[in-house]
């Protein structure tokens, strides 16, 4: 009997911590009296603060909360198994909208979008088709495309390396993006700059296997910047901050982050080594979606942030602005209009249709 | 009286070990698959590669005595490898149809040569940065070995340590907390040790004093760690940065010794963490094996009825042993943050101590055997990192699988028959 005591009230502690975990942050509505239009969030297992999509989502929704003095909340997945529950759950609320965030999610809220015709969702880094998702995706290739020449402009190792968390297309995206630029630089300077960890050909490259070990991140930008390499893009998560920790140690080594400003995001000890981030801006993209379904002008368009209308972009170079030359400043903003007018254009397997 | 002296003659008869007749082919078998596959790779696939060069680059830019670039024809090596090796496998099998053992040094060998080969038929036309890969190795292992030399001392008292990934989260949590708030990063070791022994003392309360199922204790113990240091992540960490800060620990250079070529930048030029680790390996070996202490931990891990009736106290042996484990790998946690990456992120351990446990395992309940172990799976997921770069036919999702391939070959093929502490797991009850 003890034993049983013993082993319950160990393990009631830890489904009780384990749900402290979980639990959604309080709302962070200012008016306490139930106005009428209330929007949930539903996380995939990233949690609410992955220096990601997942928190910028979070960002954006709390902004619109307070811009429209609505009410919100977030439902926080841990595991692939709470994805399609905390959807249901998010609907159950009885709230007008709901955002899911990832492409674990698709199935999800297409399942309850055809339950539930008359709740609107929108879904963050995927398209799902049905008349009432509004599918917010971002072209992330085209700010990476920059990043890119911007890397083969600095490096001058005449080698710049990117890696992933795992081979998936939103994160490949950023990858397919990158190398183009560092072709375009080449082509255009006559130089043969090498980019190490993508392949986009064969659609391969370095991966760590997971979003988690920070450890696996460092070893293996290590092993990027034993083969020569000074500029090391890392599209995966937290393990990015691995790379950040092994740039520190080799004088001259920058990274660039992703998804939000890594200078501003990152402990303040690798602020010195972000030469620039590639930005994906979905807290703005979330507030124009609730906008608009306040303003009852729901579409299921998707939404497809770009260059040109600013859902994605290139950060400040902050403390290594020195290192990049007026010309190759004067380059990017070329290449950028270039872009946007559509004169270039960068395409992959995985851009956004 | 007849039956007596039955039973006597052939209790007289000389008794003959029949193991002795019994022949092991499993190192011959495991030898001639070695030694076909890398027929196949380096000879038969490695045609292709004639011409091509394999360039071994042995020494660092900033190293004092540098060692000029090895490189190899592809092809002829392989070529001499492969025929090597056959003529290894031969021996091994030629050797155990004659009875006579298979010298470790022929294992070694083998599996050097082997491992030699197929770098070079990995990396033809390009360079492989040897002491990189090593040193990444290094980097990979440290919390694994560290886990690892836990497990060991706690299942060599009879307690099975499931708990390790949760040590080494509350390690490397506690470790970047403190570390950041009083400024001093030997505070932070000091604070992952406790936090590993105060996770392994509940471990060793409930196993010893309640007699829960030790395996399941363990399990709940890395849910409950898990879940701990996730909401105090994004409740406390998250929204004050300051306290998830530290200084990371600079690399020491060790005079004269880290100018050694590829020993001393791979083993020499590390943190004090790093160093802290060869001296618990040392520590532990010589605890288990040479001291009192470690006769009786072992005891009460093989036979604790007879532990008790010589007077060693089982349970609080079995305590000290689980405390002192759960301090090890605590400490081996304060790696992740003050040794390598210098902030604390939700379950930045992800699995690695399942990965230690299993070094447990594979290194017989032994702690330089598990050392290797954690090494041999550190080299393999850093090898797999270099191959990725310098450009592989294979698919990285299949590359990444190549660490726990690699374990669980060499666990078959060259490790013997993993056998527990005999109380391994089993409650000690008067």
């Amino acid at each position: 009997m003890r034993r049983l005591i013993a082993v319950s009230a160990l393990a009631v502690s830890a489904v009780l911590l384990a749900g402290c975990a979980q639990a959604p942050t309080p709302t962070a509505t200012t008016d306490a009296t139930a106005p009428d239009y209330c929007a949930r969030m539903v996380t995939n297992s990233g949690g609410l603060d992955d220096r990601s999509f997942n928190q910028s989502s979070w960002e954006g929704l709390q902004e619109a909360a307070t811009k429209y003095n609505i009410d919100t909340e977030a439902i926080v997945s841990t595991s692939e198994t709470d994805l399609a529950p905390n959807v249901s759950q998010a609907v159950a609320t009885g709230c007008q909208f709901v955002l899911t965030v990832g492409f674990e999610l698709a199935d999800a809220t297409l399942a309850e979008a055809t339950a539930n015709p008359d709740v609107h969702f929108a879904i963050v880094d995927e398209v799902v088709d049905a008349p009432n998702v509004k599918p917010i995706v971002f072209d992330t290739a085209q700010a990476a495309f920059l990043a890119g020449y911007l890397a083969a402009g600095v490096s001058k190792t005449g080698i710049v390396a990117t890696f992933g968390g795992g081979n998936q297309p939103p994160v490949t995206l950023f990858m397919d993006g990158f190398v183009d630029g560092v072709a375009m630089y080449n082509d255009k300077h006559k130089v043969a700059v090498q980019v190490l960890g993508w392949n986009k050909d064969t659609q391969d490259g370095s991966f760590t296997g997971d979003f988690e070990d920070v450890n696996k991140g460092k070893a293996l930008a290590q092993s990027f910047i034993d083969l020569g390499a000074d500029i090391i893009l890392p599209v995966a998560g937290q393990v990015g901050q691995g790379a950040a920790a092994a740039a520190i140690e080799t004088p001259g080594v920058s990274i660039i982050w992703v998804d939000n400003d890594g200078y501003v995001t990152l402990p303040a000890q690798f602020q010195s080594v972000v030469l620039t981030s590639v930005l994906k801006n979905t807290s703005a993209a979330v507030v124009e979606a609730i906008g608009a379904d306040l303003d009852g002008n729901f579409d299921n368009a998707p939404f497809v942030g770009t260059l040109e209308n600013g859902g994605v972009e290139i950060a400040d170079f902050h403390d290594q602005s020195a290192l990049v030359s007026v010309e190759l400043v004067g380059e990017i903003e070329q290449i950028r209009s270039a872009i946007i007018a559509g004169i270039i254009t960068v395409t992959g397997p995985s851009s956004p249709q | 009286m007849s039956t007596l002296t039955q039973s006597s003659a052939p209790a007289s008869t000389p008794i003959v070990k029949p193991a002795a007749q019994i022949r092991s082919w499993k190192i011959p078998i495991t030898f001639g698959s070695f030694a076909v596959l890398s027929l196949f790779l380096f000879v038969v696939l490695g045609r292709g590669l004639r011409g091509e060069l394999s360039t071994f680059r042995l020494s660092e830019g900033r190293d004092l005595i540098q060692l000029p670039e090895v490189a190899l024809p592809t092809f002829a090596t392989g070529v001499f490898v492969a025929v090597v090796l056959v003529l290894m496998a031969a021996a091994s099998a030629w050797l155990v149809y004659r009875h006579t053992k298979i010298p470790i040094v022929l294992t070694i060998l083998f599996a050097l040569l082997f491992l030699v080969g197929f770098l070079a038929w990995a990396a033809s036309g390009s360079t492989i940065p040897v002491p990189g890969l090593l040193i990444g190795t290094v980097t990979l292992s440290a919390p694994l070995i560290f886990g690892a030399l836990g497990g060991v001392l706690s299942e060599r008292a009879g307690v099975v340590n499931v708990a390790i990934e949760g040590q080494l989260l509350a390690g490397a949590f506690s470790s970047a907390v403190v570390a950041s708030a009083t400024g001093n990063p030997y505070l932070g070791l000091l604070a992952a040790m406790v936090a590993g022994a105060l996770v392994s003392m509940v471990l060793a309360a409930f196993v010893l004093k309640y007699l829960v199922d030790q395996v399941i204790v363990g399990v709940v113990l890395n849910v409950l760690v898990i879940g701990l240091t996730s909401f105090l992540y994004s409740q406390v960490l998250a929204p004050s940065a300051n306290l998830n800060s530290p200084d990371v620990f600079p690399r020491l250079n060790v005079p004269f010794l880290s100018e050694i070529p590829i020993i001393g930048p791979v083993l020499f030029r590390q943190t004090i963490i790093v160093y802290v680790m060869y001296v618990a390996i040392a520590l532990v070996y010589f605890g288990l094996f040479r001291t009192k202490w470690g006769l009786r931990v072992r005891a009460v891990g093989e036979h604790p009825q007879a532990a008790d009736t010589v007077g060693i106290n089982v349970n609080r042996t079995r305590f000290i042993a689980v405390t002192l484990g759960g301090v090890i790998s605590g400490f081996g946690g304060a790696y992740f943050t003050l040794g390598a990456v210098g902030a604390f992120n939700k379950e930045m351990t992800n699995g690695m101590g399942f990965i230690a446990l299993a070094a447990v395992i594979f290194g017989q309940w032994h702690p330089i055997k598990a050392t290797l172990a954690a090494l041999l799976f550190g080299f393999a997921t850093n090898l797999q990192n270099v191959l990725g770069i310098i450009g592989s036919p294979v698919p990285s999702e299949f590359m990444l699988m190549l660490p726990y391939v690699v374990t669980i070959f060499a666990v078959a093929g060259f490790v013997g028959r993993s056998r527990a502490p005999a109380a391994d797991g089993k409650p000690y009850i008067k």
